[in-house]
């Protein structure tokens, strides 16, 4: 069973010990498997691709055509994400049912549009050589791994809304949960880089933290998210979300 | 991949508490419903006979259903986290199906209630030797030496289930690194789940100055996680 264990996937890439050191520093080039080679017909093989073999998913995403293949990622990422946002909603109930998915979804989109350029300049001054619809592909691959990722923490999430009226320990849990996610899309944004010759990863690292920042702004930016919503859709007061998560704190309670 | 003639020969209940590592790992490669089946069988009777022994020092009927519910906890963590850890095991490293992580879970959870079931009739002889609950039960003796043997057994098997899911997913991923950052995280995942469904579902030893219940009025009202939080800030807080 040992010698050909089917369960290592092919990814990250591992060095066999009976076989000489590749010649070339570097991850092994896309594409080399045939396995990577083959097509991604729909969106149920682009989510499996992007669990078990992400190294596919970066080769079709360079290939001429990629486009359909981008789109199949969006689509998942936006259905995810609402249905991620009906879980947060259910906290609170009424308009916050239709107005968290619509919060959640919107608000990762326009994160990932704000965050697009940056990407792209600081990635071309690390010198790597990516076309803007690969990074966009990947920054795409990052936004569908994400909110697949919180699908699968959705019912742990939904069990602690029906148990708990308190709103930040509801933010912290769900901040807890797009935490953990948005590690493992960042990693597969780096695997993607990788393959993109960038003379150092400098520039992707800023850029991530660029990214964490604007998508914990923006859930400041349109609370209510998690809590009863309010008369107005979105907030009428400006605030850094670092005082916003000060002032949802009660501090005169324990909890 | 060949099973030993003399593990064929043995029933699949000794083969799981002696979680033959490599007859384990092949187990996880099909949907067989009669193993399965043995395997929620092993929770609903071990987990529940051992709630049955926890819930009876305050009355048959909390015995009853703590007996209901102790397994419910089991299989409800492994059904709650399945999508989850089936999610983060090929991101982790170890290429492994829904259905393989699904049974892996099982697998340690059947080995864990296995194991408290053998111990139910020796907490069953506890609790029987225990003089009857009283309204100060919480302040004796007694109370403090039945929660530690529950802890303990609990503690026990718990760590045992989690030893054989380790050694299981070693065998799966053939290296021991990734094994330790899949079972790491599954873990976490189940403790975090289990934990606050144990709380949803208390009373387990029951308190004498409350009526027997399936669960408290206050089930849905607060979490594990803020009642811990509390008894921190209540602990630490010394203007009083």
């Amino acid at each position: 069973m040992n010698e050909s264990n089917p369960n290592q996937p092919p990814f990250p890439p591992q060095a066999t010990p009976s076989l000489p050191p590749p010649p070339i520093s570097g991850p092994r080039p896309l594409g080399d498997d045939p396995a990577e080679r083959e097509p991604i017909p729909n969106v149920i093989v682009a989510i499996e691709a992007m669990l078990r073999q992400p190294r596919r998913l970066m080769f079709q995403l360079r290939q001429p055509g990629a486009g359909k293949l981008i789109a199949s990622m969006l689509f998942v990422a936006i259905l995810c994400s609402a249905i991620y946002g009906v879980i947060v909603g259910s906290f609170s109930g009424g308009t916050q049912w239709w107005a968290a998915p619509v919060k959640v979804t919107s608000g990762l989109l326009i994160s990932t549009l704000i965050c697009l350029p940056s990407l792209y300049i600081f990635t071309s001054l690390s010198g790597a050589q990516a076309r803007l619809v690969e990074i966009f592909g990947l920054v795409v691959g990052l936004l569908m791994l994400m909110t697949i990722l919180l699908i699968g923490f959705a019912p742990v999430a939904w069990l602690f809304s029906q148990s708990t009226n308190h709103v930040a320990w509801m933010g912290f849990l769900h901040l807890l949960f797009w935490g953990i996610s948005t590690v493992f899309g960042l990693r597969f944004l780096q695997a993607g880089f990788a393959h993109a010759k960038a003379k150092s990863n400098s520039g992707l690292n800023t850029w991530a933290v660029i990214f964490l920042l604007v998508v914990l702004q923006m859930t400041t930016a349109l609370r209510p998210i998690v809590g009863p919503a309010e008369e107005t859709f979105l907030p009428t007061k400006k605030v850094f979300f670092i005082s916003h998560w000060f002032n949802c704190m009660d501090w005169t309670q324990p909890w | 991949m060949q099973t030993d003639p003399a593990i064929a020969r043995d029933g699949e209940f000794s083969t799981l508490l002696r979680a033959e590592s490599q007859t384990v790992a092949a187990w996880t490669t099909e949907w067989n419903a009669r193993r399965v089946a043995l395997h929620v069988g092993i929770i609903i009777l071990g987990a529940g006979c051992f709630g049955a022994a926890m819930g009876w020092w305050r009355s048959p009927t909390q015995g009853c259903f703590v007996a209901v519910k102790f397994p419910l906890i089991i299989l409800l963590t492994a059904m709650g986290n399945a999508l989850l850890n089936a999610m983060l095991a090929p991101l982790l490293g170890l290429n492994i199906s829904l259905r393989q992580s699904l049974l892996a879970i099982l697998t340690s959870f059947a080995i864990t209630a296995a194991i408290l079931g053998a111990f139910s009739p020796l907490l069953g002889f506890l609790v029987w030797n225990a003089p009857p609950m009283t309204p100060d039960v919480k302040s004796t003796s007694t109370y403090g030496l039945i929660k530690l043997v529950n802890v303990l057994a609990i503690a026990f098997a718990g760590i045992a289930g989690n030893v054989r899911l380790f050694q299981l997913l070693a065998q799966l991923a053939g290296s021991r690194a990734i094994a330790r950052r899949v079972f790491i995280a599954w873990l976490a995942g189940n403790l975090f789940l289990g934990s606050q469904l144990t709380w949803i579902a208390r009373p387990f030893i029951g308190s004498p100055q409350l009526p027997v219940a399936f669960m408290r009025e206050t089930a849905m009202k607060g979490n594990f996680y803020e009642n811990v939080w509390a008894t921190i800030v209540e602990v630490t807080r010394f203007d009083d």
